[in-house]
């Protein structure tokens, strides 16, 4: 049994270590649901899915089933998929239009606020029983950032501004993108799912040090990368042409770190002077129409190739999508994975952006398989018994703070952004309730 | 028209998928053919919605080259597929439905995938047939075994004594599921 006492848990994380309990304990996974996913912010979709009143998806948040739904009067509400009754789920599909929810069992009907409507057969209630005590609970807090909607399960705890603030520009980043300044999550999903911990995918979306003997399959002679932007000719240089080191460029990339475990890595180095194609060049041409040819260029120009908003969300600036990690077992992690459709982009970026994403994140991709890989491989190999401790040490002080961006940074082939990772999941890890 | 043409190519492309033989699978596609696994049911289009495949001979190259990289990880081992081919059905002469859909959609918005715009049969041009077909492949791949199935079209150019591939889209019934890695073309 696990000891829930704030200094075993503590005694999980040493400089630049980590206990391989922390990915392999079903105990501690079940304090991490509680703990963390029952705390923290975190994603849970985009306003642009709830186009009209009525629309809703359906989620998971800590493993928990939830509803996100647009009312009547426009306001995006998030409700336990739960019906107040007998507990059956309300909302069976994934995504759909419902102003009215039924519950298939009793019939027992809501407004798309959580209001209890009305139940069949009223004259057999019980003489205490008012509709207004059993509305859809809804979780208790929300929060929205330019249609990024973020939920917790906790009534208190660290504020959304508090806590997405930092991440904001990097969020901005990627909306500034659609001339129209609007993101659409309305292109369809990619999921998949592996057999290990759901920290491995977490770690991985801001490592830079694995690209190169990972992704080794997607390199060519040159040591470079394939192309993975609408307009470029080929992809980064990732190795040296020899194949012996990880190349130049790539090794001067820097990751970032902003507190409560989110962090970011700076581009991926490409020749953007060059970057054309019809697609491109027209999406270049409507969005300095929209914004002028300074903002435009200052948009074109990337600066982030990968974001990590703690703990269950990512946001890619090179192929881009939004990625949603699941926890499902201590051993098992889905992932979603959204295309963003930039509202205001000529239709062939749009289409430019989604067919590059299907070579690198879906479950068929060329990059993201090898990853799937990885991380089933790390989860086997933390059976071993011979040693408990997983190496994160790289780069252990030489952090340094960046004043401008009011971060620390680090290059990122080093690992401080696991390290802040950890930080953060032992504040949260400590608190009992 | 002789059904076991069709049903002749469909057997001798699932064993070039199972002998691994990716660059000759490859080369029974058209130079401007297109392969297709749509991410939803009834998906209309590769163009505006997430596909776990949609490739055309330029990304289905790179697909290929890294099949045969020595380190790709997600093949290491390898996997090991039986694809089974059944039901077919000769859907064409005339071409209608989904192909003509796609040009239009294409054309419509003058997006990327126009080029398909100029592959509508016309007269002299080789004939064209839409042949529908099942396919089960059991993968088998590290001590596991998992099944795709699904309901999958392949418009054919005569060429020749044989076919080309124009376009081969597949249906799977479990499309929109969480996948474990896919690393090989179904």
């Amino acid at each position: 049994m696990l000891d829930r006492s704030s200094s075993s848990i503590a005694a999980l994380i040493q400089p630049g270590r980590v206990h391989r309990r922390v990915y392999t304990d079903p105990d501690i996974f079940e304090l991490e649901m509680e703990r963390i996913f029952g705390r923290a912010w975190l994603f849970a979709g985009h306003s642009s899915q709830l186009a009209k009143p009525g629309d809703y998806i359906t989620t998971e948040l800590a493993r928990q089933p939830v509803i996100m739904i647009r009312h009547s009067d426009g306001a995006i509400h998030v409700l336990f998929n739960r019906c107040a009754h007998r507990g059956a789920k309300i909302a069976p599909l994934r995504s759909g239009h419902a102003p009215r929810l039924t519950c298939c069992y009793h019939g027992w009907t809501y407004d798309s606020d959580g209001t209890l409507l009305n139940v069949p057969v009223p004259e057999g209630c019980a003489r205490s029983f008012d509709t207004r005590d059993f509305a859809l609970t809804p979780v208790p807090r929300v929060g929205i950032y330019r249609g990024f909607v973020f939920a917790s399960l906790a009534k208190t705890g660290l504020s959304f501004e508090d806590h997405i603030g930092p991440m904001k520009a990097n969020i901005d980043d990627l909306v500034d993108r659609a001339p129209d300044g609007e993101l659409a999550l309305d292109a369809g999903r990619h999921r998949y799912v592996f057999e290990g911990n759901w920290k491995l995918q977490v770690e991985n979306v801001l490592d830079s040090y694995h690209v190169p003997f990972s992704h080794a399959s997607t390199v060519n002679e040159k040591g470079e990368q394939f192309a993975r932007r609408e307009g470029d000719r080929h992809g980064a240089a990732v190795v040296d042409a020899d194949k012996s080191r990880t190349a130049a460029p790539w090794k001067q990339r820097r990751s970032y770190i902003t507190g409560n475990g989110h962090g970011w890595t700076s581009n991926t180095q490409l020749d953007d002077a060059k970057r054309s194609s019809p697609a491109f060049d027209e999406y270049r041409r409507v969005l300095a129409e929209k914004l002028g040819a300074e903002r435009a260029q200052q948009i074109l120009t990337p600066r982030l190739h990968n974001s990590l908003i703690y703990p269950n969300a990512s946001i890619m600036g090179l192929n881009i999508h939004v990625r949603v990690i699941n926890p499902v077992a201590v051993d098992r992690t889905e992932v979603t994975v959204f295309p963003v459709r930039l509202v205001g982009a000529p239709p062939a970026m749009n289409f430019g952006n989604i067919r590059l994403l299907n070579v690198t994140h879906s479950a068929a991709s060329f990059v993201q398989t090898d990853d799937l890989e990885s991380f089933v491989r790390v989860q086997n190999g933390l059976r071993s018994q011979a040693a408990d401790w997983v190496d994160i040490s790289r780069g252990l002080g030489e952090e340094e703070p960046d004043r401008e961006l009011n971060a620390t940074r680090e290059l990122a082939t080093h690992e401080m952004v696991v390290r802040a990772q950890y930080r953060a999941w032992l504040d949260y890890m400590q608190q009992a309730a | 028209m002789d059904p076991r043409e069709f049903e002749a190519f469909l057997f001798h492309e699932a064993r070039l998928l199972d002998d691994r033989r990716f660059r000759d699978w490859m080369e029974l596609f058209t130079e401007d053919g297109s392969y297709w696994i749509p991410a939803v049911p009834e998906q209309e289009s590769p163009f505006d919605q997430a596909s776990l495949f949609y490739d055309d001979r330029e990304l289905m190259k790179t697909r290929i080259a890294r099949l045969q990289h020595p380190r790709i990880h997600v093949q290491t081992p390898p996997s090991r597929t039986a694809h089974l081919i059944a039901n077919i059905v000769i859907e064409s002469p005339p071409l209608a439905g989904a192909c003509r859909a796609l040009r239009d959609i294409c054309l419509e918005r003058g997006d990327a995938g126009a080029s398909l715009a100029d592959r509508e049969a016309v007269e002299g041009e080789p004939p064209e047939y839409l042949v529908s077909s099942t396919v089960i492949m059991v993968e088998y791949r590290n001590d596991k075994q998992r099944i795709f199935a699904g309901r999958q079209q392949h418009r054919l150019r005569r060429e020749g004594g044989s076919f080309k591939i124009v376009r081969k889209r597949v249906d799977l019934i479990n499309c929109d599921s969480a996948f474990e890695a896919i690393a090989v073309p179904i």
